[in-house]
């Protein structure tokens, strides 16, 4: 009962709109795109972006042991946490979501792709 | 796989002149210093990215966030801004033997020449099976073919008479970023993510991987220097470390500060290093005689500099973060 409350949140505060399979799998496929620079693991630390596991509803800046930008440090400490829309705006332009940060604008990315990137990032 | 690929973008479209705004120059005093610093606004180009000079007292700069070039004049503080077309990302770029610009043009998925005295644009597409192959950094060899970078796992090469596109899978996967040519003629890059350098032999395409002595460095840029050693900037580990091709010998150096992160290298014709870090938001000069440091930190928050490059003199770069660029000058002793 717990459990299930905590995924029904975290998906709330994700803004999960239940994608579909399919989707979900373009959205794996396109993140080995993202691969040169982060990983899906927990704890991994030794690459240049951090990782991405549990990022739904995770706050900006705060994947342990990832020494973060200033900015994406002041955005953790507004209490900004990751959602669809944020996911989606940050992929289509990261510093008019984060002024300042170091990621660089992934590219080749429609606006579906971002759509299936954001939904495998937080619903896997 | 060998494919042909050449594609000549409509002229209408993206040949049209560009538009010509005027910029705003600031210049930091540093009273008794041997450097000057001057920033530059540059209007209508979003992201400042990459530069390069372009030959005639004028500067290439991309936009990244608006796929945009711009051709920037410091002398008169005007810049020409050339669009790239639907959904450009420009990432790197380099003057090539015919003067034109070329461009790993990322949005697009294709090298991109724009000619240096119409403007033209024309891009030479990734064959298929190399989409968003996230291209990187261009670099010409001595017979004068094109070579990039593709942070997906690839390196390319491209004839610009021919046309002819030959693409390869790197070694160790994702990561390839900066490239260089030595004086001597060889190609070298680095792999952020696999965390070497690597040798590219330019008749076979054949890698030969050499590893930084620091594991999971993360290797961003490479830049050679007028001795064959490369200057590796290690993003993971803060160091700036240089590879004597001839001796096979590497040495390293931390950066100054707390956690720092180094970004890019280049290294100008004194043989002197710059560098950037974001940690510091900072560009640096090294020393390699003193192995000392000397910072530069950015007058605004998050500047980013991704890259940089210069001529005699100068050292420029982009400050992706606040759509700038800025120039150090070396002064002479009188």
């Amino acid at each position: 009962m717990r459990l299930g409350l905590a995924v029904l949140t975290a998906l709330t505060l994700a803004g999960g709109t239940g994608a579909s399979a399919d989707e979900l799998k373009r959205g794996e496929l396109l993140f080995q795109g993202c691969r040169s620079c982060h990983a899906l693991e927990p704890g991994r630390v030794a690459m240049a972006g951090p990782t991405l596991d549990g990022l739904a509803g995770r706050l900006f800046g705060a994947a342990a042991g990832f020494d973060y930008s200033p900015a994406f440090t002041a955005m953790r400490e507004k209490g900004l946490r990751w959602d669809a829309e944020r996911l989606k705006a940050y992929l289509r332009d990261p510093d008019s979501v984060v002024p300042g940060g170091w990621m660089s604008p992934p590219v080749g990315l429609g606006e579906a792709d971002r759509a299936a990137l954001a939904e495998f990032l937080l619903e896997r | 796989m060998l494919r042909r690929s050449f594609l000549k973008v409509g002229l209408a479209g993206l040949a049209a002149p560009g538009l010509i705004l005027r910029a705003q120059a600031t210049e930091q005093p540093r009273p008794g210093s041997p450097f000057i610093v001057t920033y530059f606004d540059v209007p209508g180009i979003k992201g400042s990215r990459d530069v390069t000079d372009a030959g005639d007292g004028t500067l290439w700069v991309c936009g990244q966030r608006n796929g945009t070039l711009g051709r920037f004049d410091p002398r008169t503080s005007q810049i020409k801004v050339i669009s790239l077309g639907e959904g450009a990302a420009p990432h790197g770029v380099v003057r090539g033997p015919d003067g034109a610009a070329w461009v790993t043009e990322g949005g697009q998925n294709a090298i991109a020449r724009i000619d240096d005295k119409s403007h033209e644009v024309r891009l030479f597409p990734l064959p298929a099976g190399r989409e968003r192959a996230n291209l990187n950094t261009p670099v010409f060899d001595k017979k004068g073919i094109l070579w990039f970078s593709g942070q997906n796992g690839i390196i390319g090469r491209l004839d610009p008479n021919s046309g002819k596109m030959e693409v390869f899978d790197a070694p160790r996967g994702a990561g390839p970023y900066g490239m260089t040519r030595t004086p001597s003629g060889e190609i070298w890059f680095a792999s952020l993510a696999g965390n070497y350098i690597a040798r590219v032999d330019t008749e076979t395409a054949a890698f030969t991987v050499v590893d930084p002595p620091t594991e999971g460095q993360g290797a961003r840029r490479v830049w050679s220097d007028s001795k064959n050693r490369i200057w590796v900037s290690e993003w993971n580990s803060g160091q700036v470390s240089s590879y004597d091709t001839e001796s096979g010998s590497w040495k390293g150096w931390k950066l100054p500060g707390d956690k720092p992160r180094t970004y890019s290298v280049y290294v100008d014709d004194a043989d002197k290093v710059w560098l950037t870090d974001f940690a510091a938001n900072a560009i640096l000069r090294f020393d390699p005689l003193t192995e000392g440091f000397h910072s530069f930190p950015s007058d605004r928050a998050g500047a980013n500099v991704r890259q940089m490059d210069g001529r005699s003199g100068e050292a420029w770069g982009g400050e992706s973060g606040t759509n700038r660029l800025v120039r150090i000058q070396t002064v002479k002793p009188a």
